[in-house]
């Protein structure tokens, strides 16, 4: 059956990948769209059935598909880690394959529709096999395939300003981490001379210098502070489906890499540390940022920056733990991490496929402009609402659980006796406490502004309800958030693991049967009159969305309290028409916002590159001769080399 | 397991957190009306509103949603789900079906995820402004909340409430310095998560100041009435976790009638103290503005912190 089933998944890809392209030539160009969309489906379908037989059954599945040399193979292996990111990937990319049947009829151009659905399950695929990859040599080299699809996804409106820099912006960002990666790599192949994933052993310095290459490649992509700054600028640039791919699933690959190779390495104290502190900055920056942005889609492009820092406090706590030799601890900590990375995948995809629908509808990313669509919407907006409520960590839905388990971690940490650790631990999780409160008072935000009370523009005030496959895709997370909340303990009962978990079951049918009985109780004992009235206007006739509160005020407070980190500077200056400052003449104040990681860590490198590329240019001249002396010049400085060594 | 004893202590402990809460909003008025040399209100007087509002007739704003009409529920339902978690009288026999505190603190954070949510539904700018300055003022407390929790299962080595209660009351120990901190903060706790003087003002309408009242302006009727309940039974259950760790005596784990009626007793005794408390504190300490709220919750958080440290040198 797995042996079927993975080259079936593999084969639906490929003829989902080649399908648009050819569809011109067939004859109607939708039909063949539409095609490979279910193709991406039934592709999914196998890879989830395939990844659920191995995660239930414990088993594992390898496959040498192709061999270069013996030492660059395409090698596959699925274990139980594997197989779980691996359905992680094909759930949500099946219900993105829902959702795109009709979003992508919304582009203009006939050609970009279909070179979106090709490249989109080229991106899909690849993340499959970098995941069942088993050897370092193509495990780079699917990351990279992932790298460029994403970044041609990214670049899809490609004439407009903003793309163009999001998509340089994401271009150098990946690649910076594909060369971290080629470096942890190469460096690991020197010292052991494999690139067999299985067999990495070596000094502790060695595969400290590994760790620091491959956490900052992993790192990067997975947008870590102060990585993080491409993810803003891709997620708004790039179609609606695909930024629920690359946040759902993209940069879950990168958690993967981050916990496989921590599992083969010797693990050392100070990674934990190291993950922990680099988990915990970007879970409270990237909440506090959220806080601030009025765009939607950026606004979840933080929270992803947040949730990945929530993952990687799980990852640092279980690498601590588990050198503390706590392993049922630690491997709570790491079922948390790993928990939460599903649960992410799940409703940050859910969110940014029900923004996109959003977005189509009223045509604006901002925040600010929209209001009232609850009733427009109806249903997407209870989609929105359930991944609100789920990212928000509110029981008894999915995201609650994850963050539950990681909590329970923390709060058993006297156990180590070690002030250090401690005192470290102790701050991250008032930290982690603070992310999770102010992500809830963030997504009251969003989903307040964005869907309650009257409609703030004309555009907003005309939406209409998203088709039915629109509908369909992201109800299909939501039901997830729902059941992976809710029979979290029974779950991992199955899966054979037990922890100290309350049963979310019992909580959900407390909570629904209460609410069914205060309903009916209120029906029988309170009056059951009831009036429409308009809100009071506060004296004026009638009351218009002007008066409604904004999304800058609701965050007000907060940016206020926390204004250290967001560094305004807000300059007034007043001029007077007498010299004691009484009688006001007119005056100027201005808000000025630091985008702190870009001008003062970002632009910086960028200029010394620019500088040392300047310097460099200086020797291409263009000259044919000049360059034919400098290839021999090189070929004898090499051979020069390899003498003296020999 | 005996399940039937498990959920006798429910029903009795939802009951008596249902019955008995409306008791002390009314109660904490009365202490800081004579503080200001007012009579005020009589002690039933909160029942009777309630019974009154639940008679009156429902508005709804035509701009509001379902989201306004589910909300009370939602309130009502994860307080009640929320009041399982803290013994009152009787200690429950050990199970990890309730008594999760993380779990206690999200089911409340839920109700408050929705109720700022209802502020916004109706459209007016009060209703915004408390919600903005909820979510602000919880997100704050947050961390204190989770630190002073931490350290309380650091305290107790367990992180189901019965359980630590249990062991506060076994202690042999009268008086411990680790305890009377974790106190202070929770008592803070209690004074922000109830919304009281100095973070926010309970009397107030209609006024710049008001945090709580303003989110729950467009409620009216039996809605209201739900969503001020479920306020009175959040500070009761609050004030609970306190009374029961700081000073657990004549809490009982049987249920002869004898034990449980000395327990009632003793609560109800320890629980008008603590009201006595609040209002003398709320009276004596003036609306402060709401940007100098983050140096009373460092303050909190400050002892937690140290308690937590004294826990791991110790």
């Amino acid at each position: 059956m797995l042996e079927f089933l993975f080259p079936l998944g593999l084969a639906a890809f490929f003829l989902a990948v080649i399908l648009p392209l050819i569809g011109s030539k067939l004859g109607s160009s939708k039909a063949t769209r539409q095609a490979a969309l279910i193709g991406t489906i039934v592709a999914c379908g196998a890879i989830l059935a395939f990844a659920l037989e191995i995660v239930f059954s414990n088993k594992s599945f390898s496959l040498l598909a192709y061999q270069i040399t013996p030492q660059f193979q395409f090698s596959f292996l699925v274990d139980r880690l594997a197989a779980f990111f691996l359905a992680l990937i094909a759930v949500v990319s099946m219900a993105v394959a829902i959702y795109s049947v009709p979003y992508v009829e919304h582009s203009e151009h006939e050609g970009r529709k279909n070179l979106i659905v090709s490249f989109m399950n080229i991106f899909i695929v690849s993340m499959v096999l970098v995941v069942a990859s088993f050897t370092m040599f193509s495990f780079l080299f699917f990351w990279e395939i992932m790298a460029l699809s994403s970044f041609l996804l990214v670049m899809v409106e490609f004439e407009k300003k903003e793309t163009q820099k999001a998509g340089i912006f994401y271009f150098v960002m990946t690649h910076l981490s594909t060369l971290f990666l080629l470096f942890a790599f190469l460096f690991i192949y020197t010292v052991t001379g494999t690139f067999d994933m299985g067999q990495i052993r070596a000094e502790p310095l060695i595969t400290s210098v590994a760790f620091v290459f491959l956490f900052l490649g992993f790192g990067i992509k997975a947008g870590i502070i102060p990585f993080h700054k491409w993810l803003p600028y891709a997620h708004p640039a790039s179609p609606s489906n695909i930024s629920a791919l690359m946040s759902g699933v993209m940069i879950k690959v990168a958690v993967y890499g981050l916990i496989r190779f921590l599992l083969l390495l010797p693990m050392q104290t100070w990674w934990g540390i190291l993950i922990l502190a680099a988990g915990t900055t970007s879970a409270v920056l990237g909440v506090i940022y959220a806080l601030k942005e009025h765009d939607i889609k950026r606004l979840l492009a933080y929270h992803s920056i947040e949730n990945i820092g929530i993952i990687l406090i799980g990852v640092g706590l279980y690498v601590i733990f588990s050198l503390a030799g706590f392993e049922a601890i630690a491997f709570l900590a790491l079922a948390g991490a790993l928990f939460h990375t599903l649960n992410h995948a799940i409703f940050k995809s859910l969110l940014f496929m029900t923004s996109g629908s959003i977005v189509n509808a009223t045509g604006t990313r901002n925040i600010e402009e929209m209001g009232g669509l609850i009733k427009r919407m109806p249903k997407t907006a209870l989609l929105f609402l359930i991944g609100a409520v789920s990212i928000s960590a509110l029981p008894p839905f999915n995201g609650f659980v994850s963050e539950l388990m990681i909590f329970q971690a923390f709060f058993q940490s006297t156990v180590l006796a070690n002030p250090f650790l401690e005192v470290i631990l102790i701050s991250s999780l008032a930290v982690f406490a603070l992310t999770s409160a102010l992500a809830a008072a963030c997504f009251v935000k969003a989903f307040g502004i964005t869907f309650l009370a009257l409609p703030r523009s004309e555009e907003a005030k005309e939406a209409k309800e998203s088709p039915k496959l629109m509908i369909i895709g992201p109800a299909i997370l939501a039901a997830l958030c729902v059941a992976l909340g809710v029979l979290s303990l029974q779950l991992f009962s199955v899966l054979g693991f037990s922890f100290p978990l309350p049963n979310m079951l019992f909580i959900g049918a407390l909570l629904s049967g209460f609410y069914v009985f205060t309903f009916a109780a209120l029906r029988e004992v309170a009056s059951r009159r009831e009036r429409i009235a308009e809100t009071w206007g506060c004296g004026f006739p009638t009351q218009t969305s002007k008066m409604e509160y904004t999304a800058s005020g609701f965050s007000e407070p907060i940016v206020t309290i926390l204004k250290s980190i967001f560094r305004t500077q807000k300059k007034s200056e007043r001029n007077y028409y007498d010299d004691k400052g009484v009688i006001f003449k007119d005056g100027k104040a201005e808000i000025h916002l630091m985008n702190f990681f870009e001008e003062r860590l970002y632009m910086p490198v960028a200029n010394i590159v620019r500088k040392v590329s300047l310097k460099v240019n200086n020797l291409q001249r263009g000259d044919v001769d000049l360059h034919v002396a400098y290839a021999f010049a090189t070929i004898v400085v090499f051979l020069l080399i390899i003498w003296w060594f020999a | 397991m005996d399940y039937l004893a498990l959920i006798a202590y429910g029903i009795l402990n939802m009951l008596f957190v249902l019955l008995v809460s409306p008791l002390f909003i009314s109660l904490i008025k009365i202490v800081k009306a004579h503080a200001q040399k007012r009579k005020g209100p009589p002690l039933l007087q909160t029942y009777r509103s309630l019974a009154k509002l639940l008679k009156k007739e429902t508005v709804y704003s035509s701009n509001s949603s379902w989201i306004m009409r589910a909300t009370p529920l939602v309130n009502v339902a994860a307080v009640l789900v929320a009041s399982l978690f803290v013994p009152m009288i009787i200690i429950p026999q050990s199970t990890d079906l309730v008594g999760n505190i993380i779990l206690f603190l999200y089911l409340l954070a839920m109700a408050k995820f929705f109720m700022a949510l209802s502020g916004l539904d109706a459209g007016s700018t009060f209703g915004g402004m408390g919600s903005s300055r909820e979510m602000a003022i919880s997100a704050l407390i947050e961390p204190v909340v989770i630190v002073v929790f931490a350290a309380m299962a650091f305290a107790f080595k367990t992180i189901n409430l019965p359980d630590m209660f249990r062991s506060a009351l076994a202690s042999n120990v009268l008086v411990d310095p680790v305890i009377i901190l974790i106190s202070i903060s929770l008592f803070i706790v209690i004074i922000v998560e109830s919304a009281r003087v100095p973070v926010d003002n309970p009397e107030t309408h209609l006024e710049l100041t008001m945090i709580h009242e303003a989110m729950i302006l467009e409620q009216s009727g039996k809605n209201l009435a739900m969503m001020e309940l479920s306020s009175a039974m959040k500070q009761l259950l609050l004030m609970g976790v306190l009374i029961n760790i700081l000073v657990p005596w004549g809490l009982t784990a049987d249920f002869t009638p004898q034990a449980i009626l000395i327990s009632l007793g003793a609560f109800l005794l320890k629980a008008v103290i603590l009201a006595v408390i609040i209002g003398l504190f709320e009276s004596s300490c003036a609306k402060s503005r709401l940007f100098r709220l983050p140096g009373l919750f460092a303050i909190a958080l400050f002892l937690a912190i140290i308690t937590l440290i004294i826990e791991v040198f110790a």
